[in-house]
């Protein structure tokens, strides 16, 4: 039956946001409304109008709500997605240096190793990139409940600059083909000229981080 | 009932405090208090009694922390602070001001019946 009563306070603060002052009311008001409820039962009424009267005992909460909706904005949740989301952009930070001096190693180191090194360091570099978007999505999902408007706006900015990315990248890859193919006929060092595709992967995770970068900063 | 519960509405603010200054309290408890004194005529809906704690807590007349419950779940308890408690001192005084006013205007009306 706490379920039930868990359920119903569920639905009732539906519409307010999802910040820690929510959750520690609606917490507290559970908590209260199991109190009544057994305090009903040990009257001697039935399961069902215990129920029924612990669940009436809520009242209108629409007051509550707005006023939840209100200090929603400044509140510690939102700090601690701030939070978050600086932890996403030193991840992404990070990740960026990797690619950057991912080709020292094969400076520094002769063959086999060098390249080894520059494959670990790609690796990890892009293991991180992964790593942080998927953190930083979540957060923008928690985000978007609770400004609704202002996540509407940021979408159709959000389509310009996706389109804008999509060309970006085509670009770098026609242009990654070009070189390839130029500078392997011109220099004839087949065996290693292959690594300006992975300089186009970096570079495209570049692009893609600087992209993720301006569009936090305009939220 | 309803009507009664309207009257009271303005005052459940001042009822809090007043319901604090006998000690540290939490929601439900406060509400079963306020039963107990009222022979189970009155009692603040969970939405009201939220409402106003949030706002005496914005105004600075309570404090909150979390209580050490030995069983069961952890409970918010309210605490009356300095300013609450000269509120409390300020609202019935017009409390009273008031009782007599609506009195002389309401109840001596009746004797003319």
């Amino acid at each position: 039956m706490n379920e039930k009563l868990r359920e119903h306070i569920d639905m009732l603060f539906e519409e307010a946001p999802l910040t820690r002052k929510t959750v520690e009311i609606k917490e507290e008001i559970l908590q209260n409304l199991i109190e009544k409820y057994e305090d009903l039962l040990a009257q001697g009424k039935t399961p069902e109008a215990a129920y029924n009267i612990a669940a009436a005992s809520v009242g209108d909460i629409s007051e509550l709500v707005d006023e939840l909706k209100r200090s929603g904005a400044h509140d510690g949740y939102s700090e601690s997605l701030y939070q978050k989301r600086q932890h996403t952009s030193l991840l992404r930070s990070i990740a960026v240096a990797m690619y950057i001096c991912c080709i020292v190693p094969t400076i520094v180191f002769d063959g086999r190793l060098g390249a080894a090194l520059m494959f670990i360091m790609i690796a990890a570099a892009t293991g991180l990139m992964i790593y942080s978007r998927q953190n930083g999505s979540g957060g923008k999902r928690a985000d978007t409940g609770v400004m609704v408007d202002d996540f509407k706006q940021w979408r159709s900015q959000n389509n310009d600059r996706m389109q804008l990315l999509k060309s970006i990248k085509t670009a770098v890859w026609t242009l990654t083909v070009v070189l390839y193919i130029m500078i392997s006929f011109w220099t004839s060092a087949w065996g290693i000229t292959w690594v300006i595709f992975l300089i186009a992967v970096a570079a495209t995770n570049i692009i893609e981080a600087v992209f993720d970068y301006k569009k936090e900063e305009g939220q | 009932m309803s009507i009664t519960a309207d009257l009271i509405r303005g005052h459940t603010e001042t009822i809090i405090l007043a319901q604090l200054l006998e000690q540290d309290s939490y929601g439900y408890k406060i509400n079963k208090a306020i039963q107990a004194k009222t022979d189970h005529k009155y009692e603040l809906k969970e939405a009201t009694l939220y409402t106003a704690f949030k706002r005496l807590e914005e105004s600075g007349c309570i404090s909150s922390y979390w209580g050490d419950e030995n069983s069961g779940a952890r409970r918010r308890y309210y605490a009356i602070t300095p300013h609450g408690r000269r509120e409390y001192l300020i609202r019935s005084e017009e409390w009273n001001t008031a009782k007599v006013l609506i009195d002389r205007l309401i109840t001596d009306g009746g004797s003319q019946i």
